[in-house]
């Protein structure tokens, strides 16, 4: 049997796992709470959607970087968990790689991800479309890089998952680095006019950063003395960032994985 | 005769702590050997290197002449182990947990279902074949164990506490089940139950901070020390 066959079984049930969880509908439910609450809350406060559709299609893109950020509660415990909760003692001695293990279980995590960034655009396009009549074609290169981030979060989380004890550490561990020090840091960067292209937060806002609409109505409202530059966005390098993330973060999950005892 | 484990010279450290001291036992195929001594006398270490789950500090294991910590996969497919008392994935069923782990060794379609329903039947959870694991109890758990191992209709069985959380007549159901595999299997059973590995296993190794003490018939032990009973007490005494 090859290590392929292997893989689709690993992945097959890996997929079913999520399938069968309640939080794969929870991160969907919170990403169709986001968009409605944009297309109702603003008419009901009496706020006109805005004149640009790209504006609002940055507005309305959030729910689906949100979406991406939630690949943390898939991955978390895809390494951790087979430790944690011992189903390791049936999984590892059968035939198989832990790199077989690791990538399958990569691949139904990006599955159950992308079915959510793919539920986000889909609500997106069709808001849009009912509100402008009109997509732009800007949502597709930010479809494009929340795809890229979701993949670069999911991998930053098996590296976690591959290192620490459980599944929760992971998952804040994770949290912590993308929202928390990433963010800090490229906070205190944006205000020293400093670039900051390559942490992952960064990266991320490239998102909807690439629709001039939302960057104009961001730059607007900017103020605290952050400089001008700060919303300026190399997508190519932020790409870049995230894809060099991605791969890093995947072949140390896979290096620890491997090199992990079963005490 | 070929011998089908072969462990040499494992040395196991858990840091500072030595686990396993230069162990070596031979087993030969078909033979049913029990490791027996107390706790925290390395029994589970030893098993869990056969099982490719922990990585020697040195010496090595060999399972049918291949060498379990270079080509484990390899080494593994002929295995069918308990090791501690493992846990299933809560979110599918037995029939489910069996297919998955039945397809990663290579079984499919209605051979896999055919064999699936046949080692439900053996361990009696007929009735629990669709239902998920989260509703399952320790014991069933346990029993559930015993069917995975059998899966695959292993030449070799590493069992690691088989009967642990098991109600007496799950514990006879077991040792009935083991009974019968050792006919056309080599069976490495580790133990404390002295009762219960005289009733399975022909050979004994005692096993003791980390050192073999003995590996000798149930037999002949029971001649020299006048029971089993005897001669593990006889040979652990030392303080932990």
């Amino acid at each position: 049997m090859s290590e392929f066959e292997k893989l689709k079984i690993i992945a097959k049930y890996e997929f079913l796992k999520h399938l069968r969880r309640k939080r794969l509908y929870a991160v969907m439910g919170i990403v169709i709470a986001v968009v409605l609450s944009i297309l109702v809350g603003l008419p009901v406060f009496g706020v006109d959607y805005p004149d640009d559709v790209t504006a609002m299609a940055g507005m309305l893109s959030i729910s689906a970087t949100l979406a991406s950020i939630g690949a943390v509660f898939f991955a978390g415990d895809a390494i951790a968990g087979e430790f944690e909760r011992k189903t390791g003692y049936i999984l590892f001695p059968t035939p198989v790689r832990r790199t077989t293990l690791v990538i399958g279980k990569y691949l139904a995590c990006y599955v159950a991800v992308a079915l959510i960034v793919l539920l986000g655009y889909g609500m997106v396009c069709v808001s849009l479309l009912g509100i402008y009549g009109q997509i732009p074609i800007e949502v597709g290169t930010s479809f494009v890089l929340c795809l890229l981030f979701a993949g670069s979060v999911l991998a930053l989380t098996f590296f976690f998952s591959s290192i620490s004890k459980g599944a929760m550490g992971a998952t804040v561990m994770t949290l912590a680095f993308v929202m928390l020090i990433s963010g800090t840091i490229d906070g205190v960067l944006m205000m020293a006019d400093q670039p900051s292209w390559f942490l992952l937060s960064r990266a991320g806002d490239a998102i909807i950063m690439v629709y001039p609409g939302f960057k104009a109505m961001m730059t607007a409202g900017m103020g605290m003395g952050i400089p001008a530059g700060a919303l300026e966005y190399d997508i190519g390098l932020c790409a870049a960032a995230m894809a060099a993330y991605l791969v890093a973060c995947f072949f140390l999950s896979i290096f620890f994985t491997r090199r992990r005892e079963m005490l | 005769m070929c011998e089908a484990i072969v462990i040499e010279d494992l040395t196991k450290y858990y840091g500072g702590f030595l686990a396993l001291d230069n162990f070596s036992l031979k087993i030969e195929e078909n033979e049913d050997v029990a490791l027996l001594g107390p706790n925290g006398a390395g029994k589970t270490t030893a098993i869990k290197i056969l099982c490719g789950l922990l990585r020697p500090s040195s010496g090595t294991a060999y399972i049918e002449g291949i060498n379990v910590v270079e080509e484990r996969e390899l080494a593994l497919s002929k295995v069918g182990a308990i090791v501690e008392t493992p846990e299933f994935y809560p979110y599918l069923t037995a029939e489910e947990n069996l297919g998955y782990l039945g397809g990663l060794r290579g079984m499919r379609g209605r051979g896999l279902k055919s064999r699936i329903n046949e080692v439900i039947k053996l361990i009696r959870l007929e009735g629990w074949a669709k239902v998920k694991i989260e509703k399952f109890s320790r014991g069933m758990k346990q029993r559930l164990a015993v069917a995975q191992a059998l899966l695959h209709d292993p030449p070799i069985l590493i069992l690691d506490e088989p009967a642990l959380g098991l109600d007496p007549r799950g514990m006879m159901e077991v040792r009935k089940i083991f009974k019968e595999a050792r006919k056309e299997k080599t069976v490495f059973y580790a133990s404390h139950l002295l009762t219960e590995v005289a009733q399975v296993c022909a050979k004994v190794a005692i096993i003791d901070h980390g050192r073999l003490r003995v590996y000798d018939s149930v037999a002949r032990l029971r001649r020299k020390y006048r029971s089993l009973e005897r001669a593990y007490l006889k040979l652990t005494e030392a303080v932990i």
